[in-house]
């Protein structure tokens, strides 16, 4: 072979090169597309920007959650030449180990990485990435630092954002925000590791509209994860969007009072617009301030105490407390009764002490003296000619009957299931059906006779203290109701759908007349047992109750709605162990109308008898 | 003046036309990696295309005096020059190292790459010497002599260390290949022992180097083939290894070719084509396992760099970081690019590619132009290196024509290994992709080995 001819094997060995490389470029740029995403994940990151939390606003508009600047001590360890540890821990008042343990503690804890499917933890700190030093400084503390910040490179102060309240009032209803928890942040792309969530109350219920929308800013990062330019001159970045303001149907200034009223005590204040369904005021006592609960250092400081307090202050009474409702049962029978026409308002029926226990007053002989006197065995008969409509000859299945169709009532009050109210952590309370007898005693193993403590609001009977109040409303309203609720509007939406529906009661409005003036003369009349709730401007209409139970003490309770014409407000007070209804719930009753109708106070006395009191079942710390 | 008529009328333009279309888009691509707002002027001479801009006026400034030498100069200074590099060779293994290797010699950025330049120098003496032969470049002798030539810097380079011009040297193969470099007093040697045969000459001895290649290619295919098991029905176990794959393989060509042997060869040649055959078989399969057994054997690391090569095995942030790098760039350039100056992996201030403006400066080129710049530019070196070997075939003188084979194998090697490893073809060693890098040595040797050709194609009428 001609050796010239070796030129052909190496133009061939050129030519093949060339060949294959113009393949192997159109496959990786114009075919495959893995390089493409590739690149996304090295060089173009998202930016999340979280936007503020919206701002939570009361019934006149005066802010009462709003958001703090905080900052964090962020570091780069990458960036960081030496650490002079001495000098540092005595910057942010640490001793050194600590510095040392916190630096382990980043790199165990916050910078593992967890794998979504497998659930795997694998350690994934990054030298060049930064981390959370010090959380949640406040201005002071960061100001202190920073003036320093120069001599230890790598450290830098960033800007977050957390819950702040102006008032400290309202903290069981208004809730409170911590991390999200892992199922969270699988469940909603939204939260990230160590993003905040709304974990109790308001916040909790409303956490996708107080949330608002995340920006997303797409970035050229370096090596070292810097940015470096927006991405595409920002042509697909979102600009983070707080959400609207809530706007409140709650009064700050009459929660604040009522929480102070009730402080010292147990027990809580529930009041309601009656018109519009707007709560005015939700008191639980004991109370905190929820500046406590804000931000993980706070929370990991308080919340121990709260939890561990005897008093059980993070317990939402007026939500989760489910209590016999005792007299102010009565109201309700009352009104099934003459609805079922197995009354009339002029029927009575004598004192007779030998069926139930009553206190001295006159014979009933109608159903307003009824509830004036709050007679016991005139409920008893009452209720027994509503369970027992001989509409069957069997006692029993009478009975079972009766029940039944006395527990369709009840429902229709909004008794013995959740109400509506916007927010979480509500309880249903317990309205006794035939089925819940049948399950104690048998089937038509029980009649009246066996189940007669319903009558008065005792035995089975629960209720929550929104459920009462929402009675009052009722009677208010002669009928009717809107759900009990907290939000009137969402930004300027006005309030929602569910909230602007009147849900009737099986009981027509002709039927209340007699209840509501048995509950004026409660008030208003000599003999009436709340007497203490008497205003001298303002006709205030209340049945008191007196609860036995087996805590101690009896429980307190009053549910009014003042003015009789017209009413505004229609509320319910509950307080725990304190004795007879017309003694504490009463009062306190008339100062919150009063404070809110008129916004003084007339009897200063009674006001500061009130505020003073403490009662023996409170355990002052 | 007839003369200066005469150098531009001579000078082969369709090369000197590549050659600035490269040294252009190169100095363009510098320009867009290095680009430094409060310094935007390319005359910048503080940012690095100011400092390329630099490099580039010296070596055309070069390049004139290079017009102005004799051509008959070149095989004259070929020794002196040679010598002269291989004393830097040797002083610069003295000096401190930077970055593990002591390639530089001077400081900062006026330092120089002697490696850069014993590429030329070895170019020119290699030249002079197979070309003043008055035997055949076949005996022992010659070849060693020439291979001697290689091997002195070759060696001095690898103490460098520097892998990448190390490679690069077996270029110098290919031209000796070319100039009839052959293997058979060896094989003949082997094989004539064996009684009956009398080969004169043999295929393979012929075509070693090719050949080699090939071998090499056979060899990688193995590795990477050597972690597959393979699953074939009617097997008793029904899985093979890789390695076994390859020898199967390739007993079946064999035995595909001894079944149609009528077809491929004369009767009176049958007996030699069976013992080809045999031969080819039995050496191909034990290379194949050999590979196979060697690599099993090697140290875990060296193992994982192999693996990581062949892309056994992934590895994007660690060991493989380099070349994921460089691919993520290359790759997510799409059909038409990012645009000029839109390189957001390979940009410098990224940082996610390094050395993006010297041995990885393929990777913003291909991120801002897209499939059709990287079309373009294969394109441009395959025509530059066409050409030159078109040149080196139309030389009267031979020490004109291994010359010019001589550069289009060094460019060739530089192109392949360059472009190879920001595609995943290639390993990553660092050397720099012709009239394209950033680095004053190598545009300064690649621009000086491109004006010898020219100068010498120019006067190769006057040759006798």
């Amino acid at each position: 072979m001609n050796i010239a001819n070796r030129k052909y094997i190496i133009v061939l060995f050129i030519l093949v090169i060339g060949v294959l490389y113009s393949l192997r470029l159109f496959y990786m740029q114009v075919i495959d597309d893995t390089w493409v995403l590739r690149a996304q994940e090295i060089a173009e990151k998202r930016k999340e920007v979280l936007p503020p939390r919206a701002v939570i606003f009361d019934r006149n508009g005066l802010k009462i959650v709003s958001n703090k600047t905080y900052y964090n001590l962020m570091f780069i360890e990458n960036n960081i030449p030496k650490l002079d540890t001495v000098a540092f821990a005595k910057l942010i008042n640490w001793t050194p180990i600590q510095v040392r343990e916190r630096f382990a503690e980043i790199k165990e804890g916050e910078g593992v990485y967890r794998n979504k499917s497998s659930g795997k933890k694998t350690p994934n700190y990054q030298k060049k990435r930064a981390y959370p030093f010090l959380k949640e400084l406040s201005l002071e503390e960061i100001t202190n630092i920073a003036l320093h910040l120069d001599n230890f490179p790598g450290f830098y102060e960033e800007v977050t954002s957390m819950r702040s309240y102006p008032f400290s009032n309202g903290a069981n209803i208004l809730g409170y925000l911590n991390e999200a928890t892992r199922k969270e942040i699988d469940e909603d792309r939204f939260y990230r590791p160590g993003s905040n969530i709304g974990r109790s109350g308001i916040e909790r219920f409303y956490e996708k509209e107080l949330r608002g929308r995340k920006g997303i800013r797409y970035v050229v990062t370096s090596a070292m994860n810097n940015p470096i330019e927006s991405y595409a001159n920002g042509k697909y970045d979102t600009i983070a969007k707080q959400a609207p303001g809530l706007k409140l149907g709650m009064d700050i200034t009459l929660q604040a009072y009522g929480e102070l009223l009730m402080q010292n005590k147990k027990g809580c204040i529930v009041a309601i617009e009656p018109e519009s369904g707007d709560i005015l005021a939700m008191i639980s006592a004991p109370s905190f301030d929820p500046n406590l609960l804000v931000g993980r250092r706070n929370i990991s400081l308080n919340y121990p105490k709260l939890v561990t307090d005897i008093n059980k202050p993070l317990f939402p009474r007026p939500l989760q407390a489910e209590y016999p409702p005792g007299s102010i049962f009565k109201l309700v029978q009352s009104l099934i009764a003459l609805q079922e026409g197995v009354i009339t308002e002029e029927t009575g029926f004598p004192c007779n002490k030998s069926v139930v226990g009553c206190h001295n007053h006159p014979n009933a002989s109608g159903v307003a003296q009824a509830v004036q006197y709050s007679c016991n065995p005139y409920f008893y008969a009452v209720v027994r000619k509503i369970i027992q409509q001989r509409k069957s000859k069997n006692t029993f299945t009478d009975a079972e009957k009766g029940l039944n169709l006395w527990h369709s009532y009840m429902n229709s009050f909004g008794l013995g299931k959740k109400l509506e109210t916007d927010v979480s952590g509500q309880r249903p309370g317990l309205i006794p059906d035939s089925k819940y007898y049948d399950r104690i005693y048998g089937r038509h193993q029980w009649a009246f006779s066996t189940i007669r403590s319903i009558s008065i609001g005792q035995g089975e009977i629960k209720l929550t203290p929104l459920q009462m109040a929402n009675i009052a409303a009722i009677i208010a309203n002669k009928g009717w109701y809107i759900e009990p609720h907290f939000v009137k509007s969402i930004g300027d939406s006005g309030p929602l759908p569910i909230y602007q529906k009147k849900n009737y009661t099986m009981v027509e409005a002709k039927n209340f007349s007699a209840v509501i003036e048995g509950m004026r003369r409660v008030v208003n009349e000599p003999g009436g047992t709340g007497s203490a709730a008497r205003l001298k401007d303002i006709m205030v209409c209340g049945k008191t109750g007196t609860v036995q139970n087996s805590q101690g003490e009896d429980h307190s309770v009053f549910i009014a709605f003042a003015p009789m014409e017209n009413p505004k407000i229609a509320l319910a007070i509950f307080v725990e162990n304190a004795g007879a209804g017309g003694t504490w719930a009463a009062p306190i009753a008339s100062l919150i109308i009063e404070k809110y109708l008129l916004s003084k106070i007339s009897d200063s006395d009674k006001e500061k008898r009130i505020i003073e009191a403490t009662l023996s079942n409170f355990n002052k710390p | 003046m007839r003369k200066n008529d005469s150098l531009l009328s001579k000078l082969d333009w369709p090369l000197f036309i590549s050659f600035m279309i490269l040294v252009f888009l190169g100095l363009a691509t510098v320009y867009s990696v290095a680009f430094n707002e409060e310094n935007p002027s390319i005359f910048a001479f503080s940012e690095k295309y100011g400092k390329q801009i630099i490099w580039l006026g010296a070596s055309f400034f070069i390049g004139l005096l290079i017009f102005l030498i004799d051509a008959d100069y070149y095989s004259k200074i070929a020794l002196p020059v040679y010598i002269s590099v291989l004393v830097l060779l040797v002083i610069v293994l003295f000096m401190p190292p930077i970055n593990g290797a002591r390639a530089w010699l001077g400081v900062g950025s006026l330092g120089v790459q002697p490696a850069e330049f014993a590429k030329i120098a070895t170019a020119l003496l290699l030249s002079k010497y197979i070309s003043e032969l008055v035997v055949k470049f076949q005996t022992i002798k010659t070849v060693l002599t020439a291979c001697l030539i290689l091997f002195v810097p070759a060696l001095l380079i690898a103490l460098q260390p520097d892998a990448g011009t190390l490679v690069v040297f077996s270029s110098f193969l290919f031209v000796m290949y070319r100039e009839g470099l052959t293997f058979d007093p060896i094989i003949l040697g082997v094989l004539n022992t064996i009684p009956g045969i009398k080969f004169k000459s043999t295929w393979l001895g012929n075509h070693f180097i090719p050949v080699l290649f090939v071998f090499l290619f056979l060899c990688i295919i193995t590795l990477v083939l050597s972690n597959v098991q393979f699953h074939l029905w009617g097997f008793p176990n029904n899985t093979f290894q890789g390695s076994t794959g390859v020898v199967l393989t390739l007993g079946s060509i064999s035995l595909l070719l001894l079944l149609f042997i009528r077809r491929i060869s004369s009767r009176r040649d049958r007996p030699r084509m069976i013992l080809v055959i045999a031969l080819g078989f039995l050496i191909t399969a034990s290379i194949s396992l050999f590979v196979d057994k060697a690599f099993s054997g090697l140290a875990k690391h060296q193992r994982n760099r192999i693996e990581l090569v062949l892309g056994l095995k992934e590895d994007p942030d660690g060991g493989d970081y380099n070349r994921n790098r460089a691919m993520a760039a290359v790759g997510s350039g799409g059909a038409l690019g990012k645009g000029y100056m839109g390189a957001s992996v390979s940009s410098i201030e990224s940082n996610h590619v390094p050395e993006s403006e010297t041995d990885f400066i393929f990777c913003p080129f291909a991120e801002e132009w897209g499939f059709l710049g990287s079309i373009i530019l294969v394109a441009t070196y395959m025509f530059m290196l066409l050409r030159i070997i078109f040149i080196a075939e139309r030389q009267r003188a031979p020490f004109n024509r291994i010359y010019a084979y001589c550069v289009a194998m060094i460019l060739f090697y530089h192109f392949a290994i360059n472009i190879g490893m920001n595609i995943g073809f290639a390993p990553v060693i660092g050397i720099p992709l012709p009239f394209f890098s950033y680095g004053g040595s190598s545009i300064l040797s690649f621009c000086v080995l491109v004006f010898i050709l020219l100068k010498l194609d120019s006067q190769r009428i006057d040759v006798l």
